[in-house]
């Protein structure tokens, strides 16, 4: 008979077997929370042919060691302690660190305890082929686990645990390395703990375990110099005794109060939290948006900004009411005001007297805005907190003024300033030994910390992105710079494709095919698509035909990608992340792989291919008889751009099909527009130019014009949003918990009243925002006769004070927050273009499971699953559209500056454009350059006479004094120049008429 | 009590082994003597205190005698709600009915509702109350439960109890906690740099005026935080006062200790004595229940008080000794054993 044993743990044994620990809910209450503990002996140590451990066969750590540091010739492995982790991680993920890294599960948890972001880093980290990492259970081997001591802080048996899992791996390698007789004893590797912490380093040593710090071990290695450039700034000071920290300087900051105090003052009401939002045109004022005041809280001046930068989530504490000021309206230039500050002296030797005039600058800047009267006042307050910080690397130039030697072969350690592109961002300061290879480059720097006692955030260097200008450099900067995901796909992703590759084909139709199942045949429809020049991913095809009983079929077919694009694999995850495609002007980054993208889904002409049709039978006035969906196969008969499908329409000659079709297509568009208008539509506009490239292999774009609008365009818009709409109601319908839909929020009134009473004031024009068709019909009766460009212009400027469309999970709001206010319609969705968008994926995924086709995942049924996909794709698709836009800016530039250098030759010096005034400073102007599609700064040098109520400046002019107003058309000189210092490419703009600016 | 119906043979017999010289018992012990009184504590892991104690079990399986189970657990309270400043402590007695087999489930009811009422006027008594059941005074406190759970009585059930929770008690642990708050710093509200020097002069009506009418004492403090989560936290302050029960069953005129079932249905009278023995105090009588048919006189009681006292104070001092080698065993020894490992 079997022998059963049961091997219950005796309860005397609880301090070994139990780990208990306290936790605080978030409801307050407190509880306790037990684990079970089991000790073993046959955790692996991980060195390669162990004859101890009984290894498994994926070890990696090398016998040897590493033998190329020359302070450990017998060969090591480096052990981490919690806090290099915590500071240095740029090192250890640099791929020229290679030491072989024993990482301890007490190291692991600690990291998780103290930072999510660095613990998923982490274990990135582990998984790194390059890498060569051993996690050690620690806490589960019997030998290195221990037990905390009485009055111990959870710090110092951590420290302890860590230097026991030190000496035991010590102990264990001399067992790996067994003396054999008659032969010369091994040299066994050194196990060198890698500690920032000089306590317990010294512990460490007293115990005969060799212990080093980061920047010590890094100034011994092979490449030193690029190493160090990524050591962190906090390496450097506080843990290290032998330096002296900030010691006597005066705090230029007030010190932020705890996480916890934060948090029970917002609860009490007194503080509040929000998003940090520094103001572009002024470096010394941000904003943060909070729930409790309408207007979002002022906050001027660096003390009040106290240390945040922008995105970061913060807590204000709100002054008194008779504090409350107005923003500025002034333009302050960081660059400018800031050029004499030296990065060295005001790092290391404290205030010295220009850092002084400085300081009087500032806040004669600060106090000049005080005296600003007239225009309203907003909450002010000071940041107290910060909640999250919001880091991540930035694009940055290094400023050549605050290099101290710029000889390029120095290697001295230099602390220079490192100018992020984004003008949102502050200077930020970092100490390299590459300083002069630097200069000129785009690079990528890392914020580590701000001390209350520096004026400006210290980082380090990530990594160059290549020189300013070339194509390659600022495409990626752009990139990085609005978290674009732009790395190829991997091969997990690629093995989701079919496996034909392009040789796929929709198979013959025969019952047996999965292809075809439920699928209706529409191969025979004269189908056609209408799409910008040299559009590869044709995401919809569009039909219609007269039917016998008068009324009209229209379709509208678009890509199938749910049906390559399965739910839940390596594909459907990683366009899930990137959410969108992002297009910039001169690459597009696909949000699925090109061969679905331009190929399988692209619903090319002439071939066959799987698509989504919503199919309408329409009465000849556009009213919708009915509507049905279907998975179908299609075979396209032409793809045509919108401007040949114009020309089609337009030829009296023609009188083909196809041609038949688009009038028929054409003919309900204009019905359906018309309907959408009276349902009160905005038409808004934003300034969209096209850029022609030369060519695409070199980067100088001959020019830039305003892109053209055809009949066509508009076609085939109205169609999508019908498809959309019809989409949106079936989906919600079937699926009200979780339906994926779109919805733009009607904007609050305070957003237009600045634009109103500009409007009233200087046009004697009214603008009516109480429903979105009255701003549509008020908007309509904006025109100056004179200027036609001045109606767009006011359309821009009411799209601004707009919010912006969100996607949203139809369970998570409530019903009547779910409308379009542009498009008017009660409900919406993105159902057209699932090429490129997720947001589509998922709604074809939903209208699939709601006709029938296929169940729907079970990840759809899930609100909070939803949500939070939705969430990623929202920011994606907002950081995709800035990413676009500043790659249109950027080739603007370009073409700008090729401009002004053709025209030089001519004579003529400067690229000379009229241009509108949209914003009035008290020492300069903004204008938009409709032209252009640019928005730009005209600065003067002093201050104006500046009416904020009349938004009018006065300057003196030959003949008199100027008054110069919002909405003035003015003309201007543009000029691309290179900021000398920081070689950041900046549009300067001077002022040509009515005065010359350059005398101001 | 829970009185097994003996014939009246037997109890006659039993009573007169009490009056007899020497006076007998069936299992043979003095009239003051004890059975045998086994403990541990920290029984169960998820409470913040817990004991389990036994009178008289036998040595070999451990079955047999009077089992209690006895555990602590604090919960967060609100004081605006249902709590009250200071923190406070409920206690619960629960019979398993496998303890009290002949007893309907009305009469079970009936006995854990006497059993908790005793204890629960007597250990809820202010003069006990521990200091450190506070977190936020007015905002948070600390609601302390002891369940008790009688899993087996054979005689003498109240001591049993007492005892038990004494240890329970003895044993709980109070999690640290530090209290949060947001004062708002006057006078310098982050210095706007030359905006506001100048006008320093007019913000001093705003100063707050300390003065002593000033009662009104606004806690600024809303929430709380843990000090150190892995910490099972601080002693209950006061421990060393928490009281033994003491039952002094009475056969006039003497009395005996510890009763056995049979014993306790042969005895009429039972006087029930509860002292703490602050460390650098006199002794206090906390509480006092005569339970029965009989009668007692007051010359008697003072007697019988003074006689409880003498027995409470061996019975203090063996648990004492007990409870400290358990905390010693639990912690010290349990390290070095797993440090010799």
């Amino acid at each position: 008979m079997v022998e059963i044993t049961i091997r219950k743990r005796p309860r005397t044994e609880a301090v070994v077997t139990q780990h208990k620990f306290l936790k605080k809910t978030a409801r307050g209450k407190v509880i306790k929370v037990l684990r079970e503990r089991y000790l073993r002996d046959d955790v692996a140590c991980g060195i390669q042919g162990c004859p101890v451990c009984d290894m498994p066969a994926e070890d990696v750590l090398p016998v040897a060691g590493d033998k190329e540091h020359p302070m450990f010739p017998n060969g090591h492995f480096i052990l981490p302690d919690t806090n290099v982790f915590l500071s240095q991680m740029d090192l250890i993920e640099s791929s020229l660190f290679t030491p072989p890294i024993i990482l301890l599960q007490t190291v692991i948890e600690e990291v998780r305890h103290r930072s999510l972001p660095l613990y998923n880093r982490l274990k990135a980290l582990t998984k790194m082929d390059d890498k060569r990492v051993w996690v050690f259970y620690n806490e589960y081997r019997s030998e290195t686990a221990i037990v905390r001591e009485e009055d111990e802080t959870p710090n110092d048996r951590n420290d302890r645990g860590i230097r026991s899992a030190t000496s035991w791996y010590s102990a264990h390698i001399t067992l790996a390395h067994p003396p054999v007789r008659g032969r010369v004893s091994e040299k066994v590797p050194t196990i060198v703990l890698l500690t920032e912490d000089a306590a317990n380093r010294e512990k460490a040593e007293r115990s005969g375990i060799s212990a080093i710090s980061v920047r010590n071990y890094v100034n011994k290695m092979k490449n030193a110099t690029q190493l160090l450039d990524l050591l962190s700034a906090t390496g450097t000071n506080e843990l290290e005794p032998t330096r002296a920290s900030s010691g006597g300087r005066a705090a230029l900051y007030s010190d932020y109060l705890s996480t916890s105090t934060l948090l029970a003052g917002i609860k009490s009401g007194i503080l509040h939290q929000g998003h940090f939002n520094a103001n572009q045109y002024n470096y010394l004022e941000g904003s943060v948006s909070v729930a409790a005041f309408d207007k979002s809280v002022l906050l001027v001046g660096r003390e009040n900004m106290n240390r945040a930068v922008d995105g970061d989530v913060v807590v204000v504490e709100i002054f008194d009411e008779k504090e409350w000021r107005a923003s500025t309206n002034e333009v302050v230039d960081q660059d400018a005001t800031l050029k004499n500050d030296d990065a060295e002296a005001s790092g290391d030797d404290g205030e010295e007297l220009d850092t002084n005039s400085l300081v009087d600058e500032e806040s004669k800047l600060v106090r000049n805005g005080a005296k600003t009267v007239g225009t309203e006042r907003q909450p002010t307050g000071r940041i107290v907190g910060i909640i999250k910080r919001n880091w991540r690397a930035y694009v940055c130039h290094i400023d050549s003024t605050s290099l101290s030697t710029a000889t390029s072969t120095s290697l001295a350690l230099q602390t220079v300033f490192a100018t992020p592109v984004s003008r949102l961002l502050p200077r930020i300061r970092l100490r390299t030994r590459q300083a002069p290879i630097l200069l000129g480059q785009k690079i990528l720097v890392t914020i580590d910390r701000w001390d209350a006692h520096s004026r400006y955030p210290e980082g380090h260097f990530v990594r160059a992105l290549g020189k300013a200008e070339t194509k390659e450099a600022e495409q990626e900067s752009l990139l990085l710079e609005f978290d674009v995901p732009y790395r190829p796909f991997g091969k997990a992703i690629l093995d989701c494709l079919p496996k034909e590759g392009d040789q796929w084909v929709v198979p013959l139709k025969q019952d047996v095919s999965k292809e075809w199942r439920d699928r209706e045949d529409l191969r025979e429809l004269i189908i056609c698509s209408i799409d910008p020049p040299n559009c590869q991913d044709i995401d919809d095809a569009l039909h219609a035909r007269q039917l016998p009983n008068g009324n009209i079929e229209a379709g509208v077919h678009i890509a199938d990608v749910s049906h390559f694009v399965l739910p839940d694999n390596p594909m459907d995850s990683e366009a899930a992340s990137r959410g969108t495609t992002v297009y910039l002007v001169d690459k597009r980054i696909d949000m699925l792989p090109s061969l679905l993208g331009t190929n399988l889904c692209s619903l090319r002409p002439f071939v066959e291919r799987l698509a989504f049709s919503a199919i309408w039978e329409m009465t000849p006035t556009a009213e919708i008889v009915n509507v049905r969906f279907t998975k179908s196969v299609i075979a396209s008969k032409a793809a045509f751009t919108y401007a040949e499908a114009q020309t089609r329409k337009d030829d009296p000659n023609l009188n083909d099909p196809l041609t038949q079709s688009i009038r028929l297509l054409n003919t309900l568009a204009l019905k359906l527009k018309e309907k959408r208008m009276a349902a009160g539509a905005l038409n808004l506009a934003s300034p969209e130019v096209k850029i022609h490239l030369d060519s695409s292999e070199s980067s100088e774009p001959i020019d830039v014009e305003q892109k053209e609008l055809h009949e066509t365009n508009s076609l085939v818009e109205e169609f999508m949003l019908l498809a959309n709409i019809s989409v949106a109601r079936k989906i919600q319908d079937t699926f009200p918990q979780t339906a994926v839909l779109r919805r733009h929020l009607p904007p609050p009134k305070a957003n237009f009243e600045k634009l109103q009473d500009i409007l009233q004031k200087r046009k004697g024009m009214t603008l009516d925002v109480s429903s979105s068709g009255t701003l549509a019909a008020s908007l309509d009766k904006c025109v100056d006769p004179a200027e036609p460009a001045f109606n767009t212009l006011v359309r821009i400027m009411a799209t601004r004070c707009m919010l912006s469309a969100e996607y949203f999970c139809s369970g998570s709001v409530g019903r009547e927050t779910f409308g379009h206010y542009g498009l008017a319609s009660p409900i919406y969705t993105h159902f057209t273009s699932p090429i490129r968008r997720y947001a589509d994926v998922l709604a074809h995924r939903q209208l699939a499971a709601s006709i029938g086709y296929t169940p729907l995942h079970a990840t759809l049924h899930s609100k909070s699953h939803v949500e939070r996909i939705l969430d990623v794709v929202n920011r994606r698709h907002r950081m995709a559209q800035m990413a676009g836009r500043a790659s249109v800016e950027f080739y603007v530039g370009l073409a700008l500056k090729g401009r002004g250098e053709r025209e030089k030759k001519d004579g003529q010096g400067h690229v000379r454009e009229s241009a509108f005034v949209i914003r009035t400073f008290r020492n300069g102007l903004g204008v938009f350059v409709s032209k252009l599609g640019i928005e730009g700064l005209v600065m003067f040098k002093r201050d104006t006479q500046f009416d904020p109520d009349n938004y009018t400046i006065t300057v003196p002019g030959a003949g008199g004094d100027v008054h110069i107003a919002v909405f003035d058309k003015i003309v201007v000189d543009i000029e691309v120049e290179k900021d000398k210092n920081t070689q950041r490419g900046k549009i300067n703009m001077t002022l040509v008429e009515p005065v010359d600016s350059r005398a101001l | 009590m829970a009185s097994t119906s003996i014939s009246k043979a037997e109890k006659s017999y039993i009573q007169a082994g009490f009056l007899s010289s020497p006076p007998l018992r069936a299992d043979g012990r003095a009239l003051h003597d004890f059975r045998s009184v086994a403990l541990e504590t920290g029984v169960a892991p998820l409470a913040n205190g817990s004991a389990r104690l036994s009178i008289g079990a036998n040595a070999h399986d451990g079955g047999g005698g009077t089992e209690v189970l006895a555990a602590t657990k604090l919960e967060v309270e609100n004081v605006e709600e249902d709590g009250c400043d200071g923190g406070r402590i409920v206690c619960t007695v629960t019979c398993s009915p496998a303890a009290y087999p002949q007893l309907s489930s009305n009469a079970l009811d009936d006995l854990q509702y006497d059993m908790t009422v005793i204890l629960h006027q007597t250990l809820s008594h202010p003069s006990l109350h521990p200091n450190n059941l506070g977190i936020l005074p007015k905002k948070k406190s600390w609601l302390l439960n002891l369940d008790i759970v009688v899993l087996a009585d054979a005689g003498n059930i109240y001591d049993a109890i007492f005892m038990a929770a004494r240890a329970a008690l003895w044993d709980t642990k109070v999690p640290k906690t530090r209290s949060v708050e947001y004062k708002v710093r006057k006078g310098n509200s982050g210095g706007v740099v030359g905006g506001k020097t100048g006008s320093s002069g007019d913000m001093d009506v705003d100063e707050e005026t300390t003065s002593g009418f000033d009662t009104r004492q606004i806690q600024q403090a809303t929430d709380f935080e843990l000090t150190d989560y892995w910490d099972e936290g601080e002693v209950l302050d006061g421990r060393e006062r928490w009281p033994i029960s003491i039952t002094l069953n009475l056969p006039p005129p003497t009395h005996f200790l510890d009763a056995t079932l049979p014993e306790e249905s042969a005895v009429p009278l039972k006087a029930l004595l509860v002292y703490s023995f602050p460390p650098s105090e006199s002794p206090n009588v906390q509480a006092m229940r005569i339970l029965g048919s009989g009668e007692l006189t007051v010359v008697l009681l003072k007697d019988l008080v003074k006689e409880g006292e003498k027995y409470a104070r061996e019975l203090f001092i063996a648990l004492n000794s007990k409870l400290k080698e358990e905390d010693i065993r639990r912690n010290q020894k349990a390290r070095e054993r797993f440090a010799r490992r």
